[in-house]
Order: C-alpha cells, then sequence, then structure tokens
C-alpha cells in the first residue's frame, strides 16, 4: 500500500524540472520533500496528486494507475493541499470544509449526515470550530490555513500531500501545524508536506526526500539525509545539531561562502 | 394650419414664395434653360426626370436607379449617376443643382460657395403642396409647358379615380416598417380619403406619421390592412414587423393591399398610382 | 464585511419562492399592453380554440413578450452567474465581458447578408457562433485567474472589437439603412416579438441551460483554485467547455433575438449571493430566475412608462446596471488595499 513513482520526468516550457526521480509514500508516515528553490518540489508533488502528468515515467496507487482508479475515485484516495489558498471571501468557513466532501458526494445530492459529521470533526481537529460561522475573509492568516487545511482533511483520503503549508505562519501556528500533521499520519494517513524550513522538517518528518535541481540526492531518514557534506553540497550551509530531552535537532547556523564566526 | 392652402388656392397657379416651417425654400425666376442640371435627391430626381429633357440632365442620384426604390429607374439608368458628393458634382460642371431640404449641408453650402446655382425642394405634406411643386420644379428647369401637362394628367386621373368610389367607405389601417402608421394631416391619410377609405389611426387621433402597436392593430377592427413594404429588398429589421405571425393571422381575415413605398415617399406624381392601387384593391371582390 | 458569513436560505424553499416570482411577472407582462385587452376573455376564447382578436393578440403578441422576456432573462442572470465562477471574478458579464457585442455582431451579420432569410435557425446560430468565439478568446486571455484589471480590459477590448465588426457589417449590408436601423435593436428590446422566436431560441437555451446546471458541484470547487478543483475530482477541461460552450448557447441566442440587454448578468448574481450562502453552484439556477425577474419586470416598466416609442430595454437595464457597476469597482478597490 503506498503511492510509488517512478523514474518521473517532467520539462515545462523546454526546462527540465524533475529527471528521473523515484518516490514513495507510505502510509502512517510523514514524508518531506525538501530542497533549494527551484529544485522541483512542488512539480513532484503535483505529479505525485496526479494534477500534472510526467513526460516519462509512472505514478502507482496502491497499484493502480490513475487512469484506471478514475478521477473520483483518486480525489477519495489522495487529499491535495494547495500553496496559495484561493477562497471566495465571503464564504463561511463551515462551507468551505464542507467543499472537501465533493469526492464522496452525489453531484447533486445535498450534504449527507456522515458528511456532516466528518466536517464537525475536521473542524474540531484543526482547532477552528469557533469560527464556523465566519465568512473566510475575515480571518487571520493562521485562522485560514487552519481552515483549508481542515478542507484537505474533510477529503479523509488516505494520503494528503501538503504544498508549503506553513508559509505566512508564526511559529506558534507553524508547530500545531506539524504536530496535528504527524498526529494525522499516526491515525494512518501517508503524508506528504514540501517544506523549505529545515529544522521543522527534521524534526517532525519521518522520512525526508531531497531534491537539488530536478533530482533525487537522498531518500530516508532526516540523520541520513541532512548530513554535514549534503547540507554544505546542496543548501550551501553548515548546520548546529543537538538533542533535548532525547529529540535530535538541527539548525542551519552559517553559509558557507562567508567564513565570519558568529 | 390651413391658411398657406388657402392661400395658394386663391392664387391659383401663380409661383408663391411658402411660409411655413421648412416646407419649401423660396423659388427663383429664372427663365433660362439650364442645360446640365445635377439632381442630389431622390424624390428631385424624380422631378427632373419627368419634367426635363433627358439631354439636359447631366446627373441624377444612384438611388433612384434602383427600381424597387424609385418610380423612374428605367429612364434613370440611362444617366450617369451620383452619390450626393460635391467633387462628383462639380465633375459634371452643373450649370443647376437641385437638392432636397435634407439634403447633406456640407455639399449643398460647398456648392453654393463655389457658385453653383442651387436650389433646394421640400417634401409636400398634401396633395396641394405637390402641384404647387410641380409648377415650381417646372419653372426652375424652364420647361413651364410639360409642367402643365403633368398638371392636367394628374388632375384628370384624380377626377376618374374619384368617380370610381364606393359608397360605403371601409375602414383602413396602414402599418409601415418599424410599426409606424399615418395619421391626420398626413399625406397617406390624403391618398386613403381619395381612395374612399377611412383611416382608423387618424381616427384614433395619431397625427402625421406616428407609431401604433401591434395590439392596437390586431384589435382595431379593419376591413383593409395596407402594408408598405418594399417587395425583395434586402434583409432589413424594420419590415420584420410587417412579417410577424399576427398580421398573417390577421390577413385571413381583411383584405390585405401591399402599398409600395416608392409610390408615395417622395409625394411626387406618383402618388396617382397609390390612389389608383387602392381604389382597385377596394373594388376587387373578396 | 461582516465576520459572520450569510448562510443562505436553503435551496429548495427559495428556488421555489423564486420561481413563484417569475410565474407571477410573466402573469403580469401578459396583462400589460399598449391596447385595452379583456384579459378573462382573451384567456377563456384561447383555451377554448376560438379564434377571436382578443385572443389573437394574448397568443401572438402579449403571450411571445412575456415568455421571450423570462427565457432570455433566465439565459442572461445564469451565464453572468457562470462567467463570474469561471473567471472569479465578480466583474465577468456577458455584457461588460465583451460576449453580448460578439453575440450581436454574429446576428447582425446572418441577418444583413440574408443568411437569416432563408433558414430562419442561421440567426441564433449566428449570435451563439459570435458569443462563443468571444468567451473562448477571454478564457485563453484570463482562464487561469487573471487580475480584474485584465478583465476589465479584455473585455473593452472585445467590445470595441465587436463593435467596429458590426459597424463595418453594416456599413458593407445591401440595405443602405441597416446603420440606422440597427442602433435601436442593438439597444435591446422584446417589442414585436412572436411565437417563433420563442420556438426558435428554447430548444438551444435549454441547452445552455443543462450545459450550466451540470457544472454546479464542479464550480464549487473551483473557487478554491485549478488545482484543487482538480484534486477534488474534477476533470477541468470538460468543465470549461460546458461554461463555455453553456454561455455561448444560452447568450447568443438571446441576443440573437432581443438585441443586447446588459447588466443583467451582473447585478442578479450580486444580489443573490448572500441568499445562496455564496455558493458558486447553488448560484446559477437562482441566477436564472432573478434574471428572469429583473427582465421581466423592467419589460412591464418599459410598458407602464408614458414614455413612446417605448424605451429600450437595454437602456433601462443600463441605468440600473451601470451605477452598481460603479459601486461594485469601488468595493473591488477598497479590498485591495
Amino acid at each position: 500500500m503506498a503511492i510509488t513513482a517512478s523514474g518521473i520526468t517532467v520539462s515545462l516550457g523546454g526546462k527540465p524540472i524533475l529527471q528521473g526521480v523515484d518516490a514513495q509514500v507510505r502510509p502512517s508516515e510523514v514524508l518531506g520533500l525538501i530542497g533549494p528553490n527551484g529544485a522541483g518540489k512542488t512539480t513532484l508533488l503535483r505529479v505525485l496528486a496526479a494534477l500534472l502528468a510526467p513526460d516519462r515515467g509512472s505514478v502507482d496507487y496502491d497499484g493502480a494507475a490513475a487512469r484506471e482508479l478514475g478521477r473520483a475515485m483518486l480525489a477519495r484516495r489522495v487529499a491535495f493541499l494547495a500553496q496559495g489558498g484561493e477562497a471566495p471571501a465571503a464564504l463561511s468557513v463551515e462551507a468551505l470544509v464542507g467543499f472537501g466532501r465533493l469526492p464522496h458526494r452525489r453531484p447533486f445530492a445535498e450534504a449527507a449526515e456522515a458528511d456532516r459529521q466528518a466536517v464537525a470533526r475536521v473542524l474540531a481537529l484543526c482547532d477552528v470550530e469557533s469560527f464556523a460561522g465566519r465568512a473566510v475573509g475575515t480571518l487571520s492568516g493562521g485562522e485560514r490555513r487552519r481552515v483549508l487545511l481542515a478542507r484537505a482533511l474533510a477529503v479523509e483520503a488516505p494520503y494528503l500531500l501538503a504544498d508549503e503549508p506553513l508559509a505566512g505562519l508564526d511559529p506558534q501556528h507553524q508547530l500545531d501545524s506539524l504536530q496535528l500533521l504527524r498526529r494525522i499520519s499516526r491515525g494512518g494517513t501517508g503524508v506528504v508536506v514540501v517544506l523549505h524550513d529545515l529544522a521543522l522538517a527534521a524534526r517532525f518528518c519521518d522520512r525526508l526526500l531531497l531534491l537539488d535541481r530536478g533530482r533525487r540526492v537522498a531518500d530516508g531518514p532526516a540523520a541520513d539525509v541532512l548530513d554535514d557534506v549534503r547540507l554544505a553540497q546542496v543548501f550551501g550551509v553548515q548546520a548546529l545539531r543537538g538533542a533535548h530531552a532525547g529529540e535530535p535537532f538541527l539548525m542551519p547556523w552559517r553559509t558557507l561562502d562567508n567564513e565570519a564566526t558568529p | 394650419m390651413n391658411l398657406p392652402l388657402v392661400l395658394r388656392r386663391l392664387r391659383g397657379a401663380c409661383l408663391l414664395p411658402i411660409a411655413l416651417s421648412g416646407a419649401m425654400a423660396s423659388v427663383s425666376l429664372a427663365a433660362d434653360r439650364p442645360a446640365r442640371i445635377v439632381s442630389l435627391n431622390m424624390c428631385t430626381d424624380e422631378l427632373v426626370l419627368r419634367l426635363a429633357d433627358p439631354a439636359h440632365i447631366a446627373s441624377v442620384t444612384w438611388l433612384s436607379q434602383d427600381p424597387r426604390n424609385a418610380n423612374m429607374a428605367e429612364l434613370a439608368r440611362r444617366i450617369p449617376a451620383n452619390h450626393g458628393l460635391a467633387e462628383e458634382v462639380l465633375g459634371f460642371k452643373p450649370d443647376l443643382v437641385v437638392a432636397g431640404t435634407y439634403t447633406t449641408r456640407a455639399t449643398v453650402s460647398l456648392l453654393g460657395r463655389v457658385g453653383v446655382t442651387v436650389r433646394e425642394f421640400g417634401v409636400p405634406r398634401n396633395l396641394a403642396e405637390m402641384k404647387a411643386q410641380i409648377t415650381e420644379m417646372a419653372a426652375v428647369l424652364g420647361e413651364p409647358a410639360r409642367g402643365q401637362a403633368l398638371l392636367a394628367g394628374i388632375e384628370q386621373r384624380l377626377q376618374a379615380l374619384a368617380a370610381r368610389r364606393v359608397d360605403r367607405p371601409l375602414r383602413a389601417i396602414v402599418l409601415r416598417p418599424s410599426g409606424f402608421t399615418v395619421g391626420r394631416g398626413s399625406l397617406v391619410d390624403e391618398i386613403l380619403t381619395r381612395a374612399g377609405l377611412v383611416n382608423i389611426a387618424a381616427e384614433l387621433g395619431v397625427e402625421s406619421y406616428g407609431q401604433i402597436a401591434l395590439e392596437t392593430v390586431t384589435l382595431g377592427r379593419a376591413e383593409v390592412l395596407i402594408l408598405n413594404e418594399t417587395p425583395d429588398g434586402p434583409p432589413s429589421l424594420a419590415h420584420e414587423i410587417l412579417h410577424h405571425p399576427v398580421i398573417d393571422r390577421l390577413g385571413a381575415r381583411l383584405k390585405r393591399v401591399a402599398l409600395p413605398s416608392r409610390l408615395w415617399t417622395c409625394a411626387g406624381p406618383s402618388v396617382l398610382d397609390a390612389i389608383e392601387l387602392l381604389v382597385r384593391a377596394v373594388e376587387e371582390k373578396p | 464585511m461582516t465576520p459572520q458569513a450569510s448562510p443562505g436560505i436553503r435551496p429548495a424553499p427559495l428556488l421555489g419562492l423564486l420561481a413563484l416570482a417569475v410565474l407571477a411577472l410573466t402573469g403580469a407582462s401578459m396583462a400589460v399592453g399598449y391596447a385595452p385587452l379583456a384579459l378573462g376573455q382573451a384567456v377563456a376564447d384561447l383555451l377554448a380554440g376560438q379564434k377571436s382578436l382578443p385572443a389573437l393578440v394574448l397568443y401572438e403578441l402579449r403571450l411571445p413578450r412575456a415568455l421571450l422576456g423570462a427565457l432570455v432573462g433566465f439565459s442572461l442572470g445564469m451565464a453572468g452567474a457562470a462567467m463570474q465562477g469561471l473567471l472569479r471574478n465578480p466583474l465577468a458579464e456577458p455584457g461588460v465581458i465583451g460576449i453580448s457585442s460578439a453575440a450581436a455582431f454574429g446576428a447582425v451579420l446572418t441577418f444583413y447578408s440574408g443568411l437569416s432569410a432563408s433558414l430562419a435557425l442561421a440567426l441564433p446560430l449566428g449570435g451563439i457562433a459570435g458569443a462563443l468565439v468571444a468567451t473562448v478568446i477571454l478564457f485563453i486571455l484570463l482562464g487561469r485567474g487573471a487580475s480584474t484589471t485584465t478583465l476589465i480590459l479584455a473585455g473593452v477590448a472585445l467590445n470595441s472589437f465587436a463593435g467596429a465588426a458590426t459597424a463595418l457589417a453594416l456599413n458593407l449590408a445591401p440595405n443602405p439603412y441597416a446603420a440606422l436601423e440597427i442602433v435601436f435593436w442593438l439597444m435591446g428590446s422584446l417589442a414585436d416579438r412572436s411565437m417563433n422566436h420563442v420556438a426558435l431560441v428554447l430548444p438551444l437555451m435549454l441547452l445552455g441551460w443543462v450545459l450550466l446546471v451540470s457544472t454546479a458541484p464542479a464550480l464549487d470547487a473551483l473557487s478554491l483554485g485549478e488545482d484543487t478543483a482538480a484534486s477534488l475530482g474534477f476533470d477541468l477541461g470538460w468543465l470549461r467547455a460546458r461554461l463555455i460552450g453553456g454561455a455561448a448557447l444560452a447568450v447568443g441566442s438571446a441576443v440573437a433575438v432581443t438585441g443586447a440587454i446588459g447588466f443583467v448578468g451582473l447585478v442578479v448574481p450580486h444580489l443573490l449571493r448572500p441568499l445562496v450562502g455564496h455558493r458558486p453552484g447553488r448560484l446559477l439556477v437562482a441566477s436564472g430566475f432573478g434574471g428572469a425577474m429583473l427582465v421581466l419586470a423592467a419589460d412591464i416598466g418599459v410598458r407602464l412608462m408614458p414614455v413612446r416609442p417605448e424605451l429600450k430595454l437595454g437602456v433601462v437595464t443600463a441605468l440600473i446596471g451601470a451605477p452598481f457597476l460603479f459601486a461594485l469597482v469601488q468595493r473591488l478597490r477598497r479590498e485591495a488595499m
């Protein structure tokens, strides 16, 4: 049981974005997609979500290709949280989250009891119950992100693919969101997050997939992937490492083109 | 309102300046016969073609060459056409230009400024004005005799047609493009009256050329429906209303007469043809 | 904006109410006219198959006017809501963004070339073709959720081009009076239409409505962005095709028989959005009914007003809609700041 991508090659507008990338998304696991800007992380995520067809290579979902599954089935199996966060400003939080149930609802039927319960569950899970009746446009950045995450969770899909879900969030909400994603993965969901923050990626992801200029450089636990050599080669940084209450952490400390000591 | 009419009747066939709002321009007493006449208006075209020697006509408008719109198309086709542009006109080296009061002001004033003789004619509002205009035009063209002959013919026909009128005047309504009808005081109203018909629109108080709703046409209890259209013309929105299904349904209940606009739009001698057409339609057994 | 979002009225009662209002206005429209008509007598005669003059007026003149008012209003309202859903912008409306002018051009071309004289269906098809070309161009320029500025500019460009093309067609038309008589037609009117017009456009409009209504759930998803909509299981290509095709069918055939009646698709969705909880999917049918109500009411007003000849319908909707547009632009500016 997994989303398995092999040999993914994508060119957009003549430029090669991904070259021969393999990836696997497993249940109950948080996979972090990391890499410098332009490495192809968002593109890979979109290929995994079947939003973009690769020029070469294939993706299968628990053994079946996207075309075999069909759009409706695929929508129920893979939930996608986009980067931008577009939403009609005057729509209520509850209605927006309710849109996440569309893959489960018959085309013109009203929301069923199961749908209502699912919405209530995710509203509580993401801690947005208190403003369920408010218009989306009146929320703060952090509140809005949680609502959009709730929308994706409402799909109740076995796989959740999130593109930079922490962008623009303050530290409290960044930590809250990651803890929530980890909790969800412990419930059986296979989670993939595109992250820029190496410290957070190392802490909260079970596995990391490191991309650099369209190629897969490393794939495995944080300790293996983010060794000093890789940090230097791919990111051009040196990190401090430590541990707290048994949990290891790392923090990018210094860029390598200037030798000035702190 | 009728004073000028009375005056003209009193003075008979003499030439008069007409003083009413935009009716006709002042006339000249030119005695010479112009030899290169250019006409810039479809209505003046018709009079010129009827009264002047073809050899003296340099140009008439292109509109007169279309038999659907004009009454003297045959003759007009043998004469060079103009499109009303000043340069064209000057190219014909005219010694007389006749135009309508609604002909492009710019063109007319330009011609005037370069010294060309221009005479303007309005549209007659009734038969009396039409007859006076024929006299006036004949004088301007230097053909008073032909003018007299034309008038005499008209008088004769009018009397003949009047003799054919039936006892009880039938109720009629006229429907024109864009839903217009003819009311009191209009030329077509007079045509109807001389053809022995009662104009329902005049009864309803429509003045001159006003619009009438199809509903009113349908409920008006007419016995004759006069449709004013140009048959086989190019597609025209204004004519769509004349093909409305309700007209078809009505047409089954009353006499339908097609009255081509060209017979009367210029209020010229062809008006007599219009009157005769109506008289014949009334005489026809249903 | 109030913090509490409007939850809207439940769909079944809302649509039922709107439908009833449309029926009432259709009936009222048949009761208003230019000649005193004994309505009761006319209805009785009509039902009895008696071809009396009042029955004739009712069936041939008042009924088509009322029906067309409802059908055209429904099409314009729904198409407006659909365009706003597709382009994700509240200013998108067939008139503002140039679809109506393009449809008018298509209709003018088929009419004055004589094509519609030989094949009546050519007229609405011409309008639909014009609307289709415009909608496709718009989508190519704006499909990926372009800014309001780009939207309006595209609309200005299309309106200008369609206007120029129409003027050219009229200039070249064999009828020398074409340019004069079209001026009033372009302003939009329901006067003197017949049951032939109704029969001509009804099937095409129905097809358009079906295509549009089928997009309701997808439209909801699309409001969250294209990727999200695709991930929720919707085929974006098919969605766009239905929205573009449906709007072209609805607007194209409407404009072909009544001229350009603008702003209906702008005002109505805006007014009804709070009543459907701001859900784009539910807005479609509601806007249809709302559009029908607006056009019927305006048409009744035009006949009751003591202005003769009657005011053109497009003028009345423009007088209502243009200030509305200004207010909307102001609001969007404030929100952007």
